[in-house]
């Protein structure tokens, strides 16, 4: 899948200026080796170093729940949730909490990029529309780059 | 008493309107589906139940009457399961209930504008009557006496209309017709003569309820007529010549004149002295009139109201009333204060401090952690209220009913300033008031020569009493009536077939908890205040809601106690914690009987190779923790671990766990929204807390436990 993803589509930069800008200040990350983006009005906060206490029969991507300052916050496995393999923690390993919709919940991924500036209406669909469950879209950046964006609503979708 | 009404009147309106927007949740909700589930259709019911109940507390006829129609219909839906309705009628049903649902509505807007209530909701009434025969095919009758309810409920309606009306108009004095018929009692030193309003129907049950009203205070006194309650003739008499109250001394007919005041229906009424050897005409002049009269008994009723407080009031407080979700932000932060500093105190960094720092330290840390727990105790306590609203409340009902029903019973109440959580009040206000309805109406005997006969206080008792032990709240309401019988509670059951087992195999405990099954009544009479079974299986269900504990104890002859053992805080727990592999759980306190070691030897195994072991005579399934929720630990065989034994209402079994980890008041916290979709409540799992060190500890719910363990393994 991460083949398919990293294809190019560069031909778009002269156009830029014509369109009708949507700017929005993004969040990147690293998930299952996939270069991600989330709008930061999602965003509450970026944290790491938490135990997380395991609940008993929940599904494998829900990794438990952690103390964030007195509140409860569920910690979700965002790779297991796309159905590959458990994450591996290590020290770039981040949580990052979401408030989506009013419901607050930790998301598991490999490592924290940057927040950059990100023109939405260069978002183009993705080819491969039925096989994503969590994505809603792919972005190339002046460098080149490409990212997808991560549909932080399907997230909380039962 | 205005007061009182107030208060009353807020309580209900507040109610009601719930009532009424949970009816129209559910009703919109079903009507997308186009069916009713048989949850709803029970709770529609209860609705109606309640609206009905306290409606005709509030002497709301209208309301009363719509809710009572509508209870009817669903009271026979739900006995002949709402599977056995046909499409179209559904479809009817969904319209009549917006329409009573709407009609309800209007009512409660006047009742909240002060405007008079609808007079005539026959013509609705007949509606749902029509629709009932229609869905009953004809097949049996609409139950309850109709016909005789309906006139008995339609003349208070009027009345209050007309009351309405009257009040509007100066109360007509009349004191010249006064003189002639002065009754013969020559033991009376004083008399009051007491008109009624006009046209207000049944004048002489209305009389009757006045001179009851005074009696209730212990105030000796006659009437003339005498046979007010049975004698319809009276009614006549009452209407042109008034009725008479004769008194012993003039200290009962000053005190009775306070009750007068309070007195609905009443034209207008005259204090007579006893005309001594002399003809009555002299003692009609030394009467004062009426307005005279009345200023008086403003007078005293003041300095009465100034003094009774002291005797039984409600408690009263200075309050200040804040929003609930604040108070539980700062009980939240408080707990996370002490746990914070319990951190701070016991950081190992601190070890590395040259003594005489860490000396210095340690002192401020003590100082500190004083006043947190002082901060937990009083934010805890912020919550708290004392359990007196609900027990006054039941003070009117017990009143109300005494006269409905004819019975003679005192309420005593003990312990009204025990203070419970906010959200627990709640919770029990409705179980409560069930059970002093039930007691009132079933448990008292219906005459005083049958008590007599019994060889007890010809006036029944009933005892409202709240107590703390240190970790519950413990209520009992009690009466000193019929008590059940468990051979006949035994064969209702069995003929509503509600028995598991031979009758032979169940013990008097088990016997008498069959009267908290839905569904079972014993009392073959619908009546306005209980008699349909809806009682102590919601009566059970709200108590078990808040985790309480309802018993039952019954002595045939000698009355029925009914306790319940709620936490003194849904927030704050007494738990034991355990550890399985990894993770930390917690059970309460209250659940726990006993925790013990045992061998591989003293397992027993059943057919399906389930472990059992035998405590005290009786033998108990064991569930090990670590197995149903799949944790990885090295303690899996039996003699390493703990066995501990755990109950909840009539559920007991044991669980394996790797060790205890000691004791410890825990604040329970509710998992975040987001795991709602789990339905982890299934599966045992309350919600969780927060430990001294930061870990989260997860709560067992030991009766949902039971039920996902062990009743569905």
């Amino acid at each position: 899948m991460s083949d398919e993803i990293k294809a190019p589509e560069i031909s778009q930069s002269a156009e830029k200026s014509e369109k009708t800008q949507n700017i929005k200040r993004c969040l990147t990350f690293e998930s299952a080796d996939l270069p991600l983006f989330i709008s930061t009005e999602y965003v509450v906060e970026i944290i790491n170093g938490h135990t997380i206490t395991p609940l008993p029969l929940a599904p494998s991507y829900i990794l438990g729940i952690i103390n964030l300052r007195g509140q409860i916050l569920t910690v979700m496995d965002l790779q297991a949730y796309m159905g590959k393999e458990p994450v591996v923690f290590t020290p770039q390993t981040c949580i990052i909490v979401l408030d989506i919709e009013g419901i607050q919940l930790g998301v598991v991924v490999d490592s924290v990029r940057q927040v950059t500036d990100i023109d939405l209406s260069y978002t183009k669909p993705i080819p491969v529309k039925r096989q994503q469950r969590l994505l809603n879209g792919m972005v190339t950046l002046e460098d080149g780059s490409v990212l997808m964006a991560l549909d932080c609503p399907a997230l909380i979708r039962e | 008493m205005d007061n009182g009404m107030d208060s009353m009147m807020d309580t209900y309106l507040y109610e009601t309107n719930s009532l009424l927007d949970q009816l129209d949740e559910m009703l919109v909700a079903d009507e997308k589906e186009g069916d009713f589930p048989t949850d709803d259709v029970n709770e529609i019911f209860r609705i109606m139940h309640t609206i009905k109940g306290s409606s005709a507390m509030m002497e709301f006829t209208s309301l009363a009457t719509i809710a009572h129609r509508m209870e009817d219909l669903f009271f026979y839906i739900r006995d002949k399961g709402i599977e056995n309705l046909d499409p179209a009628h559904k479809k009817e049903l969904f319209n009549l209930m917006f329409r009573s649902e709407d009609n309800l509505r209007a009512e409660v807007e006047k009742v909240e504008k002060g405007q008079p209530l609808t007079e005539n909701v026959e013509d609705f009434v007949s509606e749902i009557g029509n629709f009932l025969t229609k869905i009953s095919n004809g097949e049996g009758a609409v139950p309850g006496n109709k016909s005789g309810e309906k006139k008995a409920e339609k003349t208070p309606e009027k009345t209050d209309d007309k009351k309405t009306d009257t009040a509007a108009e100066q109360p007509a004095v009349s004191s010249s017709s006064v003189s002639e018929g002065l009754p013969q009692d020559p033991q009376a030193a004083c008399f009051i003569h007491v008109f009624l309003e006009d046209n207000i129907g049944m004048e002489n049950l209305r009389a009757f309820m006045i001179v009851n009203a005074i009696k209730e205070c212990d105030i000796e006194t006659r009437s003339y007529p005498p046979d007010l309650e049975s004698n319809a003739d009276t009614c006549s008499t009452i209407i042109e010549n008034g009725f008479y109250l004769a008194f012993d001394s003039k200290d009962d007919a000053k005190k009775a004149l306070d009750i007068l005041q309070s007195q609905s229906h009443i034209r207008s009424y005259q204090e007579i002295e006893q005309p001594a050897p002399a003809p009555s005409d002299t003692a009609v002049q030394e009467t004062p009139p009426v307005q005279e009269g009345e200023t008086e008994t403003k007078q005293a009723s003041t300095t009465a109201a100034a003094a009774h407080p002291a005797s039984h009031a409600p408690v009263k407080q200075n309050l200040i009333s804040v929003n609930l979700q604040k108070l539980d932000d700062l009980i939240n932060i408080v707990g996370e204060i002490v746990i914070t500093e319990s951190m701070v105190s016991s950081a190992p960094e601190l070890a590395q401090l040259p003594s005489g720092s860490y000396d210095n330290f340690m002192k401020s840390a003590r100082q500190l952690r004083k006043l947190t727990d002082d901060l937990q105790d009083v934010a805890l306590s912020l919550r708290m209220v004392p359990i007196s609203g609900i027990f006054q409340k039941m003070n009117r009902i017990v009143r109300d009913m005494k006269q409905k029903l004819d019975k003679d019973v005192r309420l005593t109440i003990i312990g009204e300033d025990t203070e419970v959580d906010k959200t627990i009040i709640d919770g029990i206000q409705d179980p409560i008031m069930h059970m002093v309805r039930n007691c009132m109406d079933h448990g008292i005997e219906s005459s005083r020569a049958e008590r007599v006969a019994a060889g007890k206080d010809p006036q029944g008792e009933i005892i409202l009493s709240a107590t703390h032990t240190s970790s519950e709240v413990v209520i009992t309401v009690s009466d000193d009536g019929n008590g059940m019988d468990p051979q006949a509670l035994l064969k209702k059951a069995s003929e509503k077939g509600l028995l598991t087992k031979p009758e032979s195999e169940y013990s008097k405990k088990e016997i008498l908890a069959l009267t908290m099954l839905p569904g079972f009544s014993t009392n073959k009479q619908v009546t306005e205040y209980s008699g349909r079974g809806v009682g102590m299986d919601v009566v059970k269900k709200n108590v078990e809601s808040v985790g309480g504990i309802i018993s039952l104890d019954s002595e045939k002859g000698k009355g029925t106690t009914i306790t319940l053992k709620i936490p003194l805080t849904l927030s704050i727990v007494d738990g034991m914690k355990m550890r399985v592999g990894s993770s930390i759980f917690t059970i309460p306190i209250a659940n726990i009987r006993q925790s013990f070691k045992i061998t591989q030897e003293q397992l027993i195994y059943d057919e399906a190779g389930n472990e059992m072991v035998k405590c005290m005579d009786s033998f108990y399934p064991i569930v090990r923790l670590h197995e149903f929720y799949r944790i990885d630990t090295p303690v899996t065989d039996i003699s390493d671990g703990i066995i501990i034994w755990v109950e909840s209402s009539d559920r007991s079994f044991c669980l394996f766990v790797d060790d205890l980890l000691g004791q410890q008041q825990v604040v329970l916290k509710p998992f975040p929204v987001y795991l709602n979709r789990l339905e982890l409540k299934n599966y045992g799992i309350s919600g969780c807390t927060i430990l001294g060190d930061g870990n989260i500890s997860i709560i067992l719910d030991v009766l949902s436990l039971h039920t996902a363990a062990i009743e569905n393994r």
